[in-house]
């Protein structure tokens, strides 16, 4: 098990095992995005209230679960930094702020597309859409520290600690505005009982779409981490074999 | 970590001394700073009074956002006067004495935050009711207004101060420590000044108070040792 541990905080480990999982995951992805898509967007019946716009969801739902998940992640990569000094969960922490930062911006888009034609405003200080802004402002703090601070074991531990401190906010956040002023409907259940208020046919798709844009979330997050794995191990012999080996093809 | 008090005073101190010293040295400093101490109360009532400028002088819709607007201009101001909680002593390099003395640096952070609400937070509080009367704000809504003030000032200085420490060291900081530590502290704003409008309208608030008294434990107990982290990260 430690040895494994020792193993993944290698980022020369990471970047070859990853390589490996790409192609997987993009085949995984287009699958269930196609299957997802086609599905919420044609297939599954207006709904009695909300007509077409219900597909909105089939987008909105998917990005917004991410974004909130981000934060946590960041949080949780920033603690191994700190306590490990494992140098991958940096580099995951670094990559995932941005993605962070779209993914909570698209929820709020698509959120104020949907708002737009339920409620009839494209923005309302409702709790989720406020609690979720000042999650897009904490992770643009992180970002805007990352790149303010020049010493990059610096900035790595400073992030870390913001994102804790971030995350152990965020909840308070989310209850204190909730309880602020709510508009936004809670959660629905899934239920597979076909006369329930969200029967199988609806909620199939919506969870065929949630790992789809899961695993769009994990390539992306792949694909950065690579990034800035090759950026900062570039001096090391193993990048520049890889480099050389590219560029020969 | 408590160590005994030795008879060689200076040499060998306790915790409790330490925590005393610290405060002292600061409110000392401040002191003899007139002008650190008089600006972030100037910045507060001159922000206060550009609201009624800005929106309109009369007394009805100004009653209706004074409690707001006088929360706002508490966090600006408390936030403005963040950068002299660290700042100097990073340059004259008494920080890195703090962060080399044996005492647990909890304490120690928790004296100079301790020390900058009584500089920057205590005065906003005193002060608000004076406010509170120029923007209408009901009667019966002063003692609200200042006790929410008087629990929530204390977090906003514990929380910037963890904003603070994490950018001490940077050269040019701009407004990037109003961007970390302005999120942060959106929850005591909603419910300091929910209380206040509450209030006003006859509503219970006695739930608004135990939600900021858990912040602000919370933020005593938890902060500090954000802080203490992210100083040592800064000074290194």
């Amino acid at each position: 098990m430690w040895l494994w541990f020792s193993k993944l905080g290698s980022p020369r480990w990471f970047y070859e095992l990853s390589s490996k999982w790409l192609p997987w995951l993009y085949a995984a992805m287009i699958v269930l995005m196609a299957i997802g898509l086609f599905w919420a967007l044609l297939i599954v019946p207006e709904d009695y209230q909300q007509g077409q716009t219900i597909r909105i969801m089939y987008v909105h739902v998917p990005v917004a679960s991410i974004s909130l998940a981000c934060f946590p992640l960041m949080a949780v990569a920033g603690t191994i930094t700190l306590v490990w000094k494992m140098k991958l969960a940096d580099m995951v922490a670094k990559s995932v702020a941005p993605i962070g930062a779209w993914f909570t911006g698209l929820a709020l888009a698509s959120g104020a597309i949907w708002g737009d034609q339920i409620w009839g405003t494209w923005w309302a200080w409702d709790a989720r859409l406020t609690s979720l802004l000042i999650q897009f402002f904490l992770f643009i703090g992180v970002i805007a520290l990352r790149s303010a601070i020049e010493s990059q074991d610096a900035a790595a531990k400073a992030c870390a600690v913001l994102a804790i401190v971030g995350a152990i906010n965020v909840p308070i956040i989310k209850y204190s505005v909730e309880w602020w002023n709510t508009l936004h409907q809670p959660a629905s259940s899934f239920s597979m009982d076909p006369v329930a208020p969200n029967p199988p046919e609806v909620w199939v798709p919506l969870l065929i779409m949630i790992s789809a844009v899961y695993v769009f979330f994990v390539i992306a997050l792949i694909l950065r981490t690579r990034n800035e794995i090759l950026q900062r191990e570039r001096r090391s012999q193993w990048v520049i074999d890889l480099v050389s080996r590219e560029k020969s093809v | 970590m408590n160590k005994p008090v030795s008879s060689h005073a200076g040499t060998d101190i306790s915790t409790w001394q330490a925590f005393c010293a610290t405060l002292k040295r600061d409110l000392v400093i401040a002191l003899k700073r007139k002008n650190d101490l008089l600006n972030p109360i100037m910045f507060f009532l001159i922000v206060v009074s550009l609201f009624p400028l800005g929106i309109s002088p009369d007394p009805v819709e100004l009653s209706k956002v004074s409690a707001g607007v006088v929360w706002v201009s508490a966090l600006l101001a408390s936030m403005l006067s963040l950068d002299n909680l660290y700042r100097a002593d990073y340059e004259d390099g008494s920080l890195e004495q703090l962060l080399l003395s044996p005492q647990p640096l909890y304490f120690l952070v928790l004296a100079k935050n301790i020390a900058h609400w009584l500089i920057s937070g205590l005065p906003v509080v005193v002060l608000s009711p004076l406010l509170a009367y120029m923007l209408y704000l009901p009667s019966e809504a002063y003692w609200t207004m200042v006790l929410t003030l008087l629990i929530g000032t204390p977090v906003l200085s514990l929380f910037g101060s963890i904003g603070v420490a994490l950018t001490v060291g940077l050269g040019s900081r701009g407004l990037i420590l109003a961007v970390i530590v302005l999120p942060l502290s959106t929850p005591v704003l909603i419910i300091g000044a929910k209380a206040v409008t509450d209030v006003m309208f006859g509503l219970p608030i006695g739930n608004h108070f135990a939600l900021l008294g858990a912040i602000l434990a919370l933020a005593l107990t938890m902060a500090p040792l954000a802080s203490s982290a992210a100083l040592r990260i800064s000074v290194n």
